[in-house]
């Protein structure tokens, strides 16, 4: 006992500012919770704090960015066992995407709900609660960890789409959620469970170069593919991939407006990032033996073709729906279908040596998909808390009854669709250079896919404009709230910028945070291009096995 | 003399978790599922454990997963029968076929 209280390792409080964000959203609960003991319960008084909290967060999560981006990379971990929680540019830019949009879904939440909103407190305990643990997920290579942030993401999640307790939908699409979300859970669980009895560590930074040595030379594949084939089952669950999509648009259609449009963006892209940081380890530890692996390739093909399939398919249903919030629903499917695809070439053993470029891709696709699925979001919020709807019918004639946010979705709708000149046309043109860049079989079919989904998503966004302009059943117009339409149009106008003024931007941002990536490596690593204009000589670059070893990431990051 | 080796608790475990998935999904009852579920998490205890005990070098780490797996289990569980509560004051029922009000 002694000895093992002597060998506890504490974390110091250098450590511990570094994780201030994750700190501040912590305390932003506890507030939260001890308020109304105090002042008595107000919807109000917790949209308030949770917001002050949010920002908080946001603003912690940029001052900590500034030191961690170039060079100061961490990880809270006992030095043993690193990667517990890491601290290096793509959590910062994630905290940053995810509290910005979280904002927005407190906004939007003030604009519709707070004036009949009975329980506040609980449903900002359960907002915030579900934004850690996505925050979590992206910030760790630990496999337990990773599945108590995914828990700490998910079950949360499940009560809050059950919220109205009296509403029938609501509570069936909780169920459906809380059923499918568990079983996901436990079946990742036995993934880990087999991957833990075959390195005996939890540790991704350990366990990727074993695995990627056993893998070339043959040993435990089967395991190792089982394993591998049930941890990805379970995020892909988070995405909502096909075929692990089932519980979305049913969650999606039976939960409050701005509890859709925060899961449609953030569990999809805390789940994404973990399964691009997982990727990477593993890729990256066959880079560092130089094996061009077979089992990778294949690794690489299943991720694309769930990616082809999860678009295809995501875009195909919602041309059927009538129910605009299960539309933007399967077009949420469809789009985590697109940010995927990115994720399959980085697996793919002929991009291992070059750049960053899926990620930054990835990065940008993220903050656009974002604004462009709150705006729309919001728009069908205030429409239905003015019609009382959420059918295609009550858009009919909107740009006569409320010219305002009649233009702004269209704005969005053609961002989403990805025509310029909107954000997300800029967002899907550097997700297919990344993927032509890449070269091979696998990147030219995605592309061909990306595509051709392109053009079938223009019919049924197109369904809405169609609703919006060319049916007018003469309908009364109605008077949006001033909040809303505010939002619905920062929305629409930071699209515009994003595709007409700030083209570079956002991608030379992600670039940035791409590049500079991934607090601890394992030993051995082969370190890729730092230098942007380097172009692709890995000779110039490469950290030697002693080095890298020898120096945490960020003095090794710092040359 | 017969001895138990690592081999069969891992077809041990790995017959809980069939009867899990077996029972998850051919009950229609939330409960009946939820409990399917609890043989799932607890096939992935007996892995845990098991692999921990016959590891090569010393370490806990397994026993201590085993103890974050029980108390996930028990948080979900915790939502998920508070989820069929409010499923059954909506529809006096937690047969989950006749929860149809949404297209899945």
């Amino acid at each position: 006992m002694t000895s093992l209280l002597a060998s506890m390792w504490l974390p110091s409080g250098e450590d511990l500012i570094r994780f201030a964000p994750e700190l501040a959203l912590v305390g932003t609960l506890a507030v939260l919770l001890t308020v109304p003991l105090v002042i008595g319960r107000s919807s109000i008084v917790a949209g308030r704090i949770a917001m002050v909290g949010v920002v908080a967060t946001l603003l912690l999560a940029i001052t900590v960015g500034r030191r961690a981006i170039d060079g100061g990379l961490s990880g809270l971990a006992p030095p043993a066992a690193g990667g517990m929680l890491i601290l290096d540019n793509l959590t910062v830019y994630f905290k940053a995407v995810l509290m910005l949009f979280l904002a927005g879904t407190i906004v939007l939440w003030f604009i519709i709900s707070a004036d009949t909103e009975q329980h506040g407190t609980e449903f900002f305990v359960l907002l915030l609660g579900s934004a850690l643990g996505m925050v979590l997920m992206t910030a760790t290579l630990n496999l337990l960890m990773i599945v108590v942030a995914i828990e700490l993401a998910s079950l949360p999640s499940y009560a809050i789409v059950g919220f109205d307790k009296h509403n029938r939908k609501a509570a069936e699409a909780s169920l459906k959620y809380a059923i499918f979300g568990a079983v996901s859970a436990a079946i990742m669980l036995y993934g880990v469970s087999l991957i833990y009895g075959l390195y005996h560590t939890l540790n991704m930074t350990e366990i990727a170069p074993r695995l990627v040595t056993h893998l070339a030379s043959g040993h435990n594949v089967f395991t190792i593919g089982i394993a591998l084939v049930l941890v990805l089952g379970g995020i892909a669950f988070k995405i909502a991939a096909v075929p692990f999509h089932f519980w979305c648009p049913d969650a999606f259609e039976g939960a409050r407006i701005e509890v859709t449009t925060w899961l449609s963006v953030s569990s999809k892209a805390a789940a994404l990032l973990l399964l691009l940081r997982l990727v990477d380890a593993l890729s990256g530890a066959a880079a560092a033996q130089g094996v061009v692996l077979n089992a990778l390739t294949g690794l690489a093909w299943v991720i694309g073709l769930m990616a082809a399939v999860t678009c295809t398919w995501g875009n195909f249903a919602a041309y059927r729906q009538d129910n605009v919030k299960r539309l933007l629903a399967y077009s949420s499917i469809a789009h985590a279908g697109y940010m995927l695809m990115a994720a399959a070439v980085f697996a793919h053993p002929a991009s291992v040596r070059a750049d960053h470029s899926p990620i930054a891709a990835v990065l940008v696709y993220l903050l656009v998909y974002a604004v462009m699925n709150l705006g729309a979001f919001t728009v069908v919020a205030v429409v239905a808390k003015a019609t009382g709807s959420e059918s295609l019918s009550a858009f009919n004639g909107l740009g006569r009854r409320s010219p305002w946010l009649g233009v702004a979705m269209v704005m969005c709708l053609v961002s989403l669709v990805g025509l310029p000149p909107f954000g997300g046309f800029i967002a899907k043109l550097w997700l297919l250079l990344a993927l032509g860049s890449q070269g091979g079989t696998l990147c030219w079919l995605l592309i061909l896919v990306a595509v051709g989904n392109t053009l079938i998503s223009l019919f049924f966004y197109f369904r809405i404009v169609r609703a919006m302009y060319l049916f007018d059943d003469r309908q009364p117009s109605f008077s949006a709230p001033v909040p809303g339409i505010a939002l619905v149009n920062l929305c629409a106008v930071a699209l515009l910028l994003l595709g007409v003024l700030f083209i570079n931007r956002p991608k030379l941002i992600a670039d940035r945070y791409a590049r500079n990536l991934f607090a601890q490596r394992p030993a051995g690593f082969v370190q890729r291009p730092l230098d942007r204009n380097d172009g692709i000589d890995p000779g110039t670059a490469v950290v030697r096995a002693d080095e890298a070893s020898s120096t945490d990431g960020p003095s090794a990051k710092r040359r | 003399m017969f001895t138990v080796g690592l081999t069969h608790y891992l077809v041990l475990a790995a017959a809980v978790f069939c009867c899990g998935l077996f029972v998850m999904m051919t009950k229609r009852n939330a409960i009946g599922i939820l409990i399917g579920v609890e043989l799932l998490l607890n096939s992935v205890n007996i892995n845990l454990v098991a692999f921990d005990r016959y590891r090569p070098i010393g370490g806990t780490d397994g026993q201590i997963s085993a103890l974050f797996v029980i108390v996930l289990a028990a948080a979900e569980a915790a939502v998920a029968v508070a989820i069929c509560m409010n499923l059954y004051s909506n529809l006096n029922t937690i047969d989950v076929d006749r929860g149809d009000a949404l297209h899945g």
